[in-house]
């Protein structure tokens, strides 16, 4: 067989899928219009824009009670409500009303500035505010205690305007280094990858299966078609509609959510092709097992839990243990999930993520090899 | 009406038996969310969890009695494990560029002298954003490593010292009084696993039956449409009630006390089952294969775990996200599957939501019959 037979067969192929899925409308929509633009929606939903500072607890209604009545505990009610991140504080209640309230949404923590307050604090012991929050609200409460935390770590009873830090004659200080990323920014990697991962997989072992269940698969393996070229033509097809996915989520993030990734244009393609490969050749390795497109289906969504799980998309690595650990460490999405941060987020120049580049290229390069073998079986069992 | 009521029973028993007679659809009801909550477990337990070996590297150009009290209440940390002691720190902060490790903390020279005169001390630690939590854990155990070493340095030497330690101290009360966990995320999980069961359940069945032409030929059928959905919902409650015993189990069996009513949480899981299966049918009147209207169902699932408040509360979203989240009756159903099973509150704590689910499903069954009527 020559090159160019094969290289004719590989475009035919490509052609082939590119004129089925311009004809599908429903596919066209779903695939690269409601993935890209509903998940990275929701992400700015979620976090704000990238370039905005954001406070989950700024607009969460929050009683502020005060039992101490005294310039200093005033000063606590404007360091709170001029800190930006309680602007929704609401005083006037009594204490044992605003406590009753929580659990019915309309109020969510009840700040209480005890009696004797300021007395504490002249007479240099520490003084106390109870934080009642309706722990019912997933993370709201320890959100909020750990806010009023931050915003009262400096607070001087003397002074009116707050945060400033006051330098003891022998404290220690602990100087941070390390760049602050935004909600968004940290949640576009998760975005790029899960719409990449999510789409691409359908794409190949869900087409595969539905052409297997249509009886379209078969015809076209006894064609005098080779199966590489069925392989890289499919491959070929998928790679041009994550081309225009990467360009949809990222024009998305970045016109409209303000997103300034740290890294080259190229790079975040090449890693997001990277990301795709890999799944191709998994949904390839699938649907050479025989699966139908609802096992396909079944199957898309553990993978999309097990990458939340263990890849790195929700949970840091760092923080699994055993048998979670290791299925982390044998995960290849997670080295893409984790190329995909430190280029867009750190700005690390891409050949220097060799253990990640290596791992992603290996793991594609034996399902893309396991794949060719099952489908060459199945190939020469319809040839019998 | 009577005739009504019959049909509706004769379908529900239609949509049971078939679901019997389809191993892989029935083992899929009772595995799926088993899987499923095993995954969210995971995902709690991982947050939750009492210690864990996030790896730092440390370099202490220092070297005094100080900076060694230091070093082993670092070592002892459980939150860190020190994965290498370096010379300079430029190695220190290499490791962090390079991504070796999540932390490197630095002890710079005359850090120890510093702290035993009286004057300020400072330490340098570098951490890896890009891991939001991990990073953030780190300077938890650095903060508490300072005071512990303070605590020591006093015990023995009488050196008062510690980290700019604030004068206000905040005391938190959580209303349900329960230590904090993952658990209130458990709730919202049941929530997502009767949305995704019913949309799976009923819908998909539909839109096979749809491609099958099985639909079509029970529409002709002497059965009114109105009985044919009402059957369909019936069978959905049964199977939704099966799901919701399951959880429950589960979740008594990990240790989640259910505080409220367990028949307010039925009633819960049910409406939420019955709006989902209502706007499944919407959708499958206009989306004909099944294949891809179940890829739709999980592409939007996924994003509805945060806009239901399913991970975390709506009221620490975006404004936007407010909205959004605001407009979908998934999220009172959560919102009332906590109140009932974590605060333990009763039925007027839930009429909102009960009522916004009613009316909503209310509002989208008619339009969803309708459709499905106009496509025969």
């Amino acid at each position: 067989m020559s090159a160019v037979k094969f290289l004719n067969d590989i475009l035919a192929v490509t052609a082939k899928e590119l004129r089925l899925f311009r004809r599908n409308r429903t596919a066209i929509v779903i695939s690269l219009l409601v993935l890209p633009l509903f998940f990275t929606m929701s992400l700015g939903a979620g976090t704000g824009e990238a370039g905005t500072s954001f406070s989950a607890t700024a607009h969460v209604p929050i009683a502020f009670v005060d039992n101490d009545m005294t310039i200093t505990s005033g000063r606590v009610y404007s360091a709170l409500s001029s800190s930006g991140d309680f602007n929704n504080l609401l005083q006037g209640y009594r204490e044992e009303n605003a406590i009753a309230l929580l659990g019915t949404g309309k109020i969510y923590a009840v700040i209480v500035v005890d009696k004797g307050f300021e007395d504490d604090l002249l007479s240099g012991n520490k003084a106390r505010i109870l934080v009642y929050a309706d722990d019912g609200e997933p993370s709201l409460d320890t959100t909020i205690v750990s806010t009023v935390e931050g915003t009262l770590l400096y607070f001087n009873p003397s002074v009116d305007v707050q945060m400033v830090p006051v330098e003891g004659a022998s404290q220690v200080q602990i100087v941070q280094k390390g760049a602050i990323f935004s909600g968004f920014s940290v949640g576009l990697t998760i975005i790029l990858g899960l719409v990449i991962i999510f789409a691409t997989f359908y794409e190949i072992a869900g087409g595969i299966s539905k052409e297997r269940e249509d009886g379209t698969y078969a015809r076209l393996l006894v064609s005098p078609v080779s199966l590489g070229a069925i392989m890289i033509g499919k491959t070929l097809f998928d790679l041009v509609l994550n081309v225009i996915r990467t360009l949809f989520v990222l024009a998305i993030s970045v016109y409209l959510y303000g997103a300034r990734p740290n890294t080259d244009f190229g790079t975040i393609m090449v890693l997001s092709l990277m990301i795709a490969l890999l799944t191709m050749g998994f949904g390839f390795m699938i649907s050479s097992l025989g699966a139908g497109v609802r096992a396909v289906i079944i199957i898309e969504f553990f993978l999309i839990l097990f990458l939340f799980a263990f890849s790195g998309f929700i949970i840091d690595r760092e923080l699994l243990r055993g048998i979670s650990k290791s299925i982390s460490f044998v995960l290849p999405w997670a080295y893409g999930i984790e190329a995909l941060r430190r280029t867009i987020l750190i700005g690390q120049p891409l050949l220097t993520l060799t253990t990640q580049l290596q791992f992603i290229i290996l793991s594609t390069a034996v399902f893309y090899g396991v794949s060719y073998v099952l489908l060459r079986m199945s190939h020469e069992r319809l040839a019998v | 009406m009577r005739h009504i009521v019959g049909d509706s029973i004769t379908v529900t028993a239609k949509e049971l038996k078939q679901l019997l007679r389809d191993p892989i659809s029935l083992a899929l009801t009772i595995v799926f969310p088993i899987l499923l909550i095993q995954i969210f477990i995971v995902i709690a337990t991982a947050f939750g969890a009492p210690s864990y070996d996030i790896p730092v590297v440390l370099a202490d150009l220092d070297g005094s009695s100080v900076s060694k009290i230091f070093v082993d209440k670092m070592a002892s940390s459980p939150l860190v494990t020190i994965t290498q002691f370096l010379q300079t720190d430029e190695q220190a902060l290499r490791a962090v560029e390079r991504g070796a490790v999540t932390g490197a903390i630095i002890i710079p020279k005359g850090f120890g002298d510093a702290v035993l005169n009286g004057r300020p001390a400072y330490l340098v630690l570098q951490t890896d954003n890009s891991k939001f939590t991990a990073s953030f854990l780190v300077q938890a155990a650095v903060s508490s490593s300072i005071a512990s070493t303070a605590q020591e340095l006093f015990d023995k030497f009488g050196i008062m010292f510690g980290t700019q330690a604030t004068p206000v101290e905040v005391i938190s009360r959580p209303i349900s009084g329960r230590p904090p966990s993952g658990d209130a995320i458990l709730p919202g999980m049941l929530g997502m696993i009767t949305i995704l069961g019913a949309f799976d359940d009923i819908v998909n069945a539909v839109t096979r039956e749809r491609e099958r032409g099985t639909f079509t030929r029970l529409v002709l059928s002497p059965v009114n449409i109105l009985s044919v959905y009402t059957g369909k919902m019936g069978a959905t409650i049964v199977l939704n009630a099966v799901r919701t015993t399951l959880m429950i189990i589960i979740f008594v069996l990990t240790g989640l006390v259910i505080r409220g009513n367990i028949l307010l949480v039925y009633l819960v899981t049910s409406l939420i089952a019955i709006f989902t299966l209502s706007c499944g049918l919407l959708l499958s009147s206009r989306i004909r294969s099944s294949s891809t209207l179940t890829i739709l169902e999980i592409a939007i699932s996924f994003p509805l775990f945060q806009l239901t408040g399913a991970f975390q509360s709506p009221e620490l979203l975006a404004s936007g996200g407010r909205a959004l989240t605001r407009m979908l009756p998934w999220t009172y159903g959560n919102e009332a599957l906590r109140r009932v099973m974590y605060l333990g509150l009763g039925f007027d704590a839930i009429a909102t939501d009960v009522t916004i689910l009613l009316i909503s499903s209310m509002v989208i069954l008619p339009i969803a019959a309708l459709l499905s009527k106009r496509t025969m």
